[in-house]
């Protein structure tokens, strides 16, 4: 059992009828990382996530959680994975209290005290029904019915979407305490950056079905610059560096490479660029104000 | 997982068995009530001079027929009651389904498999047991009347028995199977409560005698053999006085039409169609066999389908 690495996957893609839902996917990511998984909506992250706890059977390729299948060995796998779905589900006739008793039955590890605790910090009622509580109530709810699973590995999917900035600083910062305390391994899925930065040090991102970019945060963003200097063709920088994307004004050439060492060329300015942008750039989005032409030139988008 | 269903079925459990609680309340009373008329009337004391001639004991049975015909009528539509309660059985799972709950169990440490044994399970056994007590609750209150009109009398035939806990059981599973594709609680429920009246009207009013081969007889004159009166008639026609005459299905007593072709019975033949009283257990298993057989091919296939295509 490879434990230094959560998730493996190699060649992973599913297909619904005629569509792909994701494909070509090969990923690790280590334990004790905690990873954004970043990409427009319809990129493939609910799938790729659901394929890792075992509810979708992937179409082709592998998907090992800690070295195992999450489908064939469900009985080892489930127990290690928490999980919380986009939509966060819950039974909403049932109490609190009912709602972690459903945990308890269902799981050998669970904590009572943990999930006791946490729902106390959160100042709820273990006597109030789930479905009168608030979006924000209810995802910290699962949020506490993943975490008394005690599991090594937690995946979040879109956990933030649905709630209301107050909210969504709470439940972040919920997460956060656990995986300084826990030092569990994190998925959280978005499609929002922003807010992923701050929790995060991992980044993986998805578009059109197929991973655009994959690795730890710091190196990523310390090895992306903005390239800017008069108009001229990006050629000489590309046989060097990878060129994501260029656009031309009149006068003006504004280059996002991913820089394999130094940029030598002094007629170039360098720039440091934040995450966001780099991901835009990938996920072959505009980002901001009147850039003329834009290609995202790596890892051609297929159709 | 046995607590996670029950929890999440208890609802839809005690509605099933508040209906029967209601029912209960209503056939209980009665029950005493057509139990002593029973006695009372000397329709006992005639039917036991006259055994298997309920004809010969006209005067005593009027009464008795008159009192309680609104509730005769009204036991009519008993029928579907394990239709009503199968189909709410099947509510649970399917909204679990619905609501996207099913997701939150499957990403707990138990696997798909356990969780669907867990559910079904337990409302198979909450439909049996809730179909056990109601075939017992009218197997009691209908005692009178099958003395009277037999056990074969659609009435009484459905209503008792081993039949009561295949249909319920059928109900159950075809609205399990419908959820498992639909996964729209109120329309799946819907939708199998229909295909559960169709299917009981089709075997009522045609297979039946499909399953176990129905006897035929030829008597002449007034003189009706005795196995006959307790017997399903099925069709009988005949001549009278020259005059030809047929009835066809939803028989019972033979009394009255052979009555009312009263002055040239003498002469008269009759041909008919029936199943006699020792058919009663073998139509009794064998469609409790039919229906339950369905309902686990059923059950099944809702399995294996929420377990392969449901993600």
């Amino acid at each position: 059992m490879s434990e230094a690495v959560a998730i493996r996957t190699s060649g992973l893609g599913k297909r619904y009828s005629s569509q792909w839902a994701l494909r070509d996917c090969t990923l690790e990511v280590p334990s004790g990382s905690v990873t954004a998984l970043v990409g427009p909506n319809g990129a493939g992250k609910t799938t790729l996530l659901h394929m890792v706890i075992g509810l979708v059977e992937p179409t082709t390729g592998v998907v090992e959680v800690f070295g195992r299948s999450p489908r064939r060995d469900a009985k080892v796998v489930l127990p290690r994975l928490g999980f919380v779905a986009q939509d966060h589900p819950l039974h909403r006739n049932l109490t609190i209290a009912e709602t972690l008793t459903y945990g308890r039955k269902l799981n050998p590890n669970w904590n009572q005290q943990v999930a006791a605790s946490r729902i106390e910090r959160l100042g709820l009622s273990t006597k109030q029904k789930v479905g009168q509580l608030s979006g924000g109530q209810q995802a910290q709810v699962a949020l506490t019915l993943a975490l008394a699973k005690q599991p090594q590995l937690l995946l979040l999917d879109e956990p933030v979407a649905s709630l209301d900035p107050l909210a969504r600083r709470e439940f972040l910062n919920a997460v956060m305490e656990v995986v300084v305390d826990e030092g569990l391994t994190v998925v959280l899925s978005s499609h929002i950056v922003a807010e992923l930065e701050r929790v995060c040090d991992h980044l993986v991102t998805l578009a059109a079905g197929g991973i655009q970019l994959a690795g730890p945060i710091a190196e990523i963003v310390t090895s992306h610059r903005l390239l800017t200097g008069p108009r001229s063709d990006a050629t000489s920088v590309a046989r060097v560096h990878d060129v994501i994307r260029e656009s031309h004004t009149e006068r003006q050439t504004t280059l996002l490479v991913r820089a394999n060492g130094h940029v030598y060329d002094s007629c170039w300015e360098q720039h440091e660029i934040d995450l966001e942008e780099i991901v835009l750039a990938y996920l072959g989005y505009q980002p901001g104000h009147g850039a003329s032409t834009t290609m995202p030139l790596r890892e051609a988008v297929q159709s | 997982m046995t607590w996670v269903s029950w929890r999440l079925q208890r609802t839809e459990t005690l509605i099933a068995f508040g209906i029967l609680a209601l029912l209960a309340a209503l056939l209980i009373p009665t029950g005493i009530q057509m139990a002593n008329a029973y006695h009372q009337d000397g329709i006992a004391a005639c039917l036991s001079i006259n055994p298997s001639k309920p004809v010969l004991c006209g005067n005593e049975l009027g009464d008795f027929q008159q009192r309680f015909q609104a509730l005769t009528t009204l036991a009519n539509w008993f029928t579907l009651i394990p239709g009503l309660i199968g189909v709410l059985l099947a509510a649970p799972f399917i909204l679990d389904l619905e609501n996207g709950t099913y997701r939150l169990a499957w990403t707990q440490s138990i696997t798909r498999g356990r969780w669907l044994l867990g559910k079904l399970g337990l409302a198979v056994v909450a439909a049996v047991l809730a179909a056990g007590a109601l075939t017992l609750l009218f197997t009691w209150w209908r005692t009178p009347n099958v003395h009277i009109n037999g056990r074969l009398d659609t009435g009484n035939y459905d209503t008792t028995g081993t039949v009561v806990i295949g249909y319920t059981l059928f109900a159950l599973a075809l609205a399990l199977a419908l959820g498992a594709i639909w996964r729209r609680a109120a329309a799946s429920l819907t939708v199998a409560f229909v295909g559960y009246f169709a299917a009981r009207i089709f075997v009522d009013y045609w297979l039946r005698d499909q399953l176990v081969a129905p006897l035929k007889a030829t008597y002449k004159g007034a003189q009706q053999p005795n196995f006959l009166y307790n017997a399903h008639v099925l069709s009988m026609d005949g001549t009278v006085n020259g005059h030809q005459f047929s009835t066809a299905g939803g028989g019972g007593f033979l009394g009255g039409h052979v009555q009312s072709a009263a002055p040239g019975i003498s002469h008269a033949i009759f041909h008919v169609v029936y199943q006699p009283e020792s058919h009663f257990w073998p139509l009794q298993l064998t469609e409790t066999g039919l229906f339950a057989g369905i309902a686990a091919i059923l059950l099944l296939f809702a399995a294996w389908w929420t377990k392969k295509r449901t993600a």
